[in-house]
């Protein structure tokens, strides 16, 4: 028997390798789960997308009662919401970045950015799908008209804002000007006494 | 698994008189019903209930504004500020009108002109206040080339006793090129302050 000995001597490194592996094999699937579990519990990038919810709720809504030109409204409005949405996402990107690379801030907000972004990219595909449904071709200017919309309401608050900005800016003239003319009144008030050489109590 | 975008939450919804609306409290929900059924409102007058692409622009609501600022402009220069003030806000509200998916740069290029103007005509009234807030909008909305809009801040401050501030406000027109009034009011404004600082150091 020559194979005894080398048998016995090859059991060491093969139970060794094996569970070398096998604790390699446990840890990584182990780590995975739980990496997968944590970014699942993770907090989403955004609240809860009203907009696609009232869409989505007018288009399984069964009763029939919901005519096709709400439905539209509800899809360009929803569709505002994302590029609200995708403005924010672009702006923090670079950022982000910078502060990921200098440690400043931890992986868990890496993730979370890039599962929003992941589910910004399917959420347009799915707003074009759904208005190329309605028209051919409208899927191709939805977006534009949504990016339109939202300048739009940035020009309107601000617009909106000059009425109460002349309201305060008024109402500070008016009290300077009352203070200003207050004391030139009294000014003129106390020469006068002055030079008729009576004394005016107060 | 299902994808992200087969879930959402199912909302209670129901469509009355025209409009949509929810037994649901919630702010957020109210607030968006409420633009979706402006959208509504704006959609029923289009063709097909979509929204045209921005361009090319009806070319009627242009017209009936630009007419509201010729208007305005002759009665300006009549002499008849009330009137032009008038016909100035009649077109920045007819401005507003507009539909969202309009090019909003058109938007803005309109009202920073009405407002400027309406600016102007505040200032031949002394109205400094009313003046400024209607500067302060032409001036964020365009920053250069934009001369006229950069001085009337800064009069309107000066008017107004607030040198330092029409002080800032010249400098910052002037960062956006050269004009002699612009230099000329910061002159004034920079000798104001000076009397001021010595009125006050000497008290």
């Amino acid at each position: 028997m020559v194979a005894l000995p080398s048998l016995i001597s090859l059991v060491a490194p093969i139970s060794y390798i094996a569970v070398l592996l096998g604790s390699l094999i446990a840890f990584s699937s182990l780590y995975r789960k739980r990496k997968a579990a944590k970014a699942a519990s993770l907090e989403p990038w955004f609240p809860p997308h009203t907009a696609r919810d009232i869409y989505l709720s007018l288009l399984h809504q069964e009763d029939g009662t919901v005519p096709e030109s709400m439905l539209k409204a509800a899809l360009v409005v929803r569709a505002r919401e994302d590029i609200k949405r995708l403005i924010t996402l672009r702006q923090s990107k670079n950022s982000l970045q910078m502060l990921l690379q200098k440690g400043c801030v931890g992986d868990d907000l890496w993730t979370r950015f890039q599962r929003a972004d992941g589910e910004m990219e399917e959420e347009l595909r799915d707003v074009v799908m759904e208005a190329n449904a309605y028209k051919e071709g409208w899927g191709q200017v939805i977006f534009q008209t949504a990016n339109e919309m939202v300048n739009h309401d940035r020009i309107r608050e601000r617009a909106e804002r000059v009425a109460t900005d002349a309201t305060t800016e008024r109402a500070w003239w008016d009290q300077k000007r009352e203070r200003a003319s207050r004391e030139l009144l009294g000014e003129e008030r106390a020469s006068k006494s002055d030079s008729d050489g009576v004394v005016v109590s107060k | 698994m299902a994808s992200s975008t087969d879930i959402y939450t199912q909302l209670p919804l129901s469509f009355t008189e025209k409009a949509l609306t929810s037994s649901y409290n919630d702010p957020a929900l109210q607030s968006m019903l409420e633009e979706v059924n402006r959208m509504h409102h704006l959609l029923l007058n289009v063709q097909g209930n979509t929204p045209p692409p921005p361009v090319p622009v009806p070319p009627q609501r242009s017209a009936a504004i630009e007419k509201m600022r010729t208007t305005g402009n002759a009665a300006f220069r009549k002499g008849n500020y009330k009137e032009a003030i008038n016909m100035y806000s009649h077109g920045i509200a007819m401005a507003m009108t507009r539909p969202p998916w309009e090019p909003a740069q058109l938007l803005k290029e309109e009202l920073q002109v009405l407002y400027a103007n309406r600016a102007q005509a505040h200032m031949s009234m002394n109205n400094w206040p009313e003046a400024l807030a209607d500067v302060s909008l032409s001036v964020d909305f365009k920053k250069a080339p934009n001369p006229k809009a950069h001085w009337r801040k800064g009069k309107a401050l000066k008017e107004m006793g607030r040198l330092e501030e029409a002080k800032q406000a010249l400098e910052h027109g002037l960062e956006f090129g050269v004009d002699a009034d612009l230099k000329n009011l910061l002159k004034e404004v920079d000798t104001l302050l000076e009397e001021k600082r010595a009125k006050e150091s000497s008290a």
